[in-house]
């Protein structure tokens, strides 16, 4: 049994070439066991190339990976039985109910049949499916067939869930309540891979975010380490009173920044606010401040506009963009 | 109309499986002509050689469009209702008249392409003298588009009604084949005696191309014993067929609106809970109730095996039984028939015709449980998924051909009453019964391995069941259309090479149906038809083990 503070998932040097593409470049990252893990890229980034190899179902050119000590490639059968795989795509059996589709799976796993019938049992009540164990498969809407998806995952009890998309196609309230189940299979001492492309979503989940494009590993940490490695710039709103002296702030700010930060300083007389990006010094900022307020400027808020996880992502494909 | 006329042809053009139909269709019809082409500077003045190709050619044409065009029509319309796209054309100013007739002409326009790939064929069989180009190639291109309309009439109507693409394409299929050659069982029960009966079997009989091919091609009473006889009414089987197709494509059109969307999702209803007195009923009602919670997967129990079964509707154990059943039926009904008839069958012709039924249904029941195996859980994401459990690669082989093969041994056991009949009319036919049988077992295995192997290779299940059908029909029809074709021009050896293909022509000739006890086809039949098995058990066996290995 691994210690809490040992990785759960560790990557270390994970490439994968088709030919001369190369889908995934040194990818190296490690997870601890209970932590949630955003996986985040565009299309075609390698998101899934990694998943598929975490799983076994995909061979690394070179590099190697281990779940809970487990080699993803020599220890294909124990990987299977640490990892509870939830594809993109559900895999629906036609005219089998809820509970005889998990019922499957469990036997799959080797389940035997009375213990199987107990563990259905928890999954549908972890995953709040209970109520659908007798609808066919086939007839359950998106959002019912994610839970049974999750709950599919859980069966043999593994280690780690890799979940492709959970979110995806979801309305607000399943968003929520499948929100709401991640955070609560963390809880259990679970460790979740989850990659999604609602970011506000993984945002709120997330215990560390690795930002991947084009095969390589871009950012990987806390959501704040990943901003602070990011943030060459921050922005700032200063909220005046009223719109008459906007203008006159602005000119103020303007000032008080470097030559190359001046073009950014926005003036929105409609919000009585002046926005600004700058990588100045704090004590720098309060010089600005003092600035305005000893023009007699009436300054209500001077305040610096968090970024989130989108402005992260984006932040980090623009900055690939060329490169592409 | 056009729109949908024009998207509907060139999507079908695009598709490799019509590239290769046409291909297939013009390299074969040429090899047709250049084998019977007369050589060495001699000319046939009899026209007996050109008649023999005609005949040839007439068969092969119709088994091209009985194998090749309900493929496309199946699919039509319950792809586009599963991908979406049939809503936005209902939400277009195309009325359901012109969605109809653009599907309808897009397939036809395709058969009609490849009918046209065998026209150069046909001159070339004109040429060679003997054959009228009225009366018999001109009829006969009228006669396949018939069928050809037919199949499409049938194609789309099961296509509006279906929920899945190759539900749909079995379905037709077997629809289509029924409308082919189950047409003729009745007559074949009735001939001799008149009444109304007779007069529906006749009927009956008017619907099926086969009588009106073999009777352009003179050679009316050359199949079946007198089965398709001289008189087999070309324009009566024209006006007949257009007339059902026609009924058909009023039904089809009825049903194209917004009510193939207007159904709520299954509630799921589960006898378990319902009141004391439902449970009663249902308990009386049903031997075995679909609608009662299953037990767990035991342990001993291979769960790929059981997964498939509760997949299949048909597989249900409720359908299982209701299947058997009608096959008992139909096998008694036979028997009965046969030896309640005016005419004096035989009991071998009593045997010959149980056989027909065993492997008729060993051919139209195994494609569709087997060629989708493997194909519809990649179609459907479920591969993966048993990628990423504990299951062997071999469990999951076997588990899927063991559902397909008990499911098979339950319809064929249930056949069996008409040979306790037989035997008990003609004790001194049991070990030909037991040899016939075997035969047929070993016509199961090998359809159901081929079907496996060839299906393994798929990611569609339509596409998938559309292939195996056209192998397995070629298979077990092509050598019983060469062995009606015996003495002219395919001689004794090619009959008997034919026959030893499949199983069938061994079972056919051990139970001692007329026109098969000269051949001896055991055990070469049984060495082929093993060979064929195991070297499809391998290929299928591979194919697994590559689609399971990481990429």
């Amino acid at each position: 049994m691994n210690a809490p503070a040992d990785p759960v998932l560790d990557i270390r040097n994970l490439t994968k070439k088709f030919g001369e593409f190369t889908a995934l470049d040194n990818l190296t990252l490690s997870l601890r066991r209970g932590q949630i893990l955003g996986f985040i890229g565009p299309n075609g980034a390698g998101k899934t190339t990694t998943i598929k190899i975490l799983v076994g179902a995909m061979r690394p050119t070179s590099g190697a990976a281990t779940i809970a000590g487990a080699d993803c490639v020599r220890d294909a059968r124990r990987i299977k039985r640490l990892v509870g795989y939830m594809p993109d795509s559900f895999g629906a059996y036609d005219n089998m109910r809820v509970r005889e589709y998990l019922d499957f799976f469990g036997a799959a796993f080797g389940i035997p049949r009375g213990a199987r019938a107990k563990r259905i049992d928890e999954v549908l009540e972890t995953t709040g499916s209970g109520w659908m164990q007798d609808r066919y498969v086939e007839a359950l809407s998106h959002g019912m067939r994610q839970r049974i998806g999750v709950a599919r995952t859980l069966l043999h009890d593994p280690e780690m869930l890799i979940l492709d998309e959970p979110a995806n196609g979801l309305d607000p309230q399943a968003r929520i309540e499948m929100r709401d189940l991640l955070l609560k299979l963390a809880g259990i001492g679970k460790t979740l891979i989850v990659t999604s492309h609602i970011l506000p979503e993984l945002s709120r989940i997330c215990d560390v975010v690795a930002i991947i494009t084009q095969g390589k590993l871009r950012a990987f940490g806390t959501l704040d380490q990943i901003m602070r490695d990011l943030r060459q710039k921050r922005t700032f709103e200063v909220q005046l009173c009223g719109p008459a002296e906007v203008e006159t702030a602005a000119a103020a700010v303007r000032e008080a920044l470097e030559p190359g930060e001046r073009e950014g300083v926005k003036a929105h007389a409609t919000e009585s606010l002046v926005r600004f990006d700058t990588a100045r010094s704090d004590s720098e900022l309060a010089a600005i401040l003092a600035a305005l307020v000893g023009r007699r400027i009436d300054v209500s808020q001077f305040r610096e506009i968090p970024k989130d996880l989108e402005d992260a992502f984006l932040s980090v494909t623009r900055r690939e963009a060329p490169a592409a | 109309m056009i729109p949908v006329l024009s998207r509907e042809f060139r999507g079908i053009l695009r598709s490799p499986r019509a590239l290769a139909a046409l291909l297939a269709t013009a390299v074969a019809f040429s090899l047709l002509v250049l084998a019977r082409w007369p050589a060495g500077g001699i000319v046939d003045l009899s026209g007996a050689g050109s008649r023999g190709a005609f005949l040839v050619f007439a068969a092969a044409l119709l088994g091209g469009v009985l194998l090749l065009v309900p493929a496309f029509p199946a699919s039509s319309i319950v792809r586009e209702r599963n991908q979406g796209t049939l809503l936005l054309l209902f939400n277009s100013p195309i009325s359901a008249v012109g969605l109809y007739a653009g599907k309808f002409l897009g397939v036809l326009a395709f058969a009609g392409l490849v009918l046209c790939t065998t026209l150069p064929a046909a001159a070339a069989v004109y040429a060679m003298g003997g054959v009228d180009p009225w009366q018999q190639i001109a009829l006969l291109y009228a006669v396949l588009v018939v069928m050809a309309i037919l199949s499409i009439a049938i194609g789309l109507l099961v296509s509006t009604r279906a929920t899945s693409p190759d539900a749909a394409v079995r379905v037709t299929y077997g629809l289509v084949f029924a409308v082919a050659f189950l047409t003729l069982a009745p007559h074949a029960l009735t001939r001799g005696t008149t009444g109304l009966y007779a007069t529906i079997a006749e009927w009956l009989r008017r619907l099926s191309p086969l009588p009106v091919v073999m009777h352009l091609v003179g050679q009316g009473g050359a199949v079946g014993g007198g089965l398709l006889e001289k008189d087999a009414g070309v324009w009566q089987f024209i006006v007949g067929g257009l007339g059902l197709a026609a009924v058909l494509a009023v039904a089809t059109i009825l049903q194209l609106d917004h009510r193939l969307f207007d159904r709520s999702r299954d509630a799921g209803t589960i006898t378990d809970d319902q009141s004391l007195w439902v449970r009663i009923v249902r308990r009386l009602v049903f031997l075995v109730d679909p609608q009662r919670r299953k037990a767990g997967i035991p342990m001993f129990f291979n769960p790929i095996m059981v997964k498939e079964f509760r997949t299949r509707r048909f597989g249900r154990f409720h359908w299982l039984l209701r299947l058997a059943a009608v096959c008992a039926l139909v096998s008694l009904l036979i028997t009965l028939a046969a030896t309640n008839g005016t005419m004096d069958w035989g009991v071998e012709t009593i045997g010959g015709l149980l056989v027909i039924l065993q492997i008729g249904l060993v051919v139209l029941l195994t494609p569709s449980l087997a060629a989708g195996l493997i194909a519809s859980e990649r179609e459907r994401g479920g591969w993966s998924l048993l990628q990423s459990t504990t299951l062997s690669g071999w469990r999951i082989a076997s588990g899927k051909l063991a559902s397909v093969a008990w499911t098979m041994l339950l319809v064929l056991a249930a056949t069996l009453p008409g040979y306790l009949v037989m035997t008990t009319i003609k004790p001194t036919m049991w070990n030909q019964v037991m040899l016939a049988l075997v035969s047929v077992l070993l016509a199961v295995a090998m359809t159901l391995a081929l079907s496996a192997a060839i299906g393994a290779f798929h990611s569609r299940t339509a596409a998938a069941t559309v292939t195996v059908y056209v192998v397995l029909m070629i298979l077990y029809l092509g050598p019983l259309v060469i062995w009606a074709f015996r003495g002219d021009p395919f001689g004794e050896q090619v009959v008997r090479g034919a026959l030893s293909i499949t199983p069938l022509g061994a079972a056919l000739s051990v139970i001692g149906m007329p026109g098969f006890t000269q051949y001896e086809l055991i055990p070469i039949a049984w060495r082929i038809a093993g060979t064929i098995c195991v070297a499809s058990l391998i290929v299928y066996a591979l194919q697994v083990w590559r689609l399971l290995r990481p990429e």
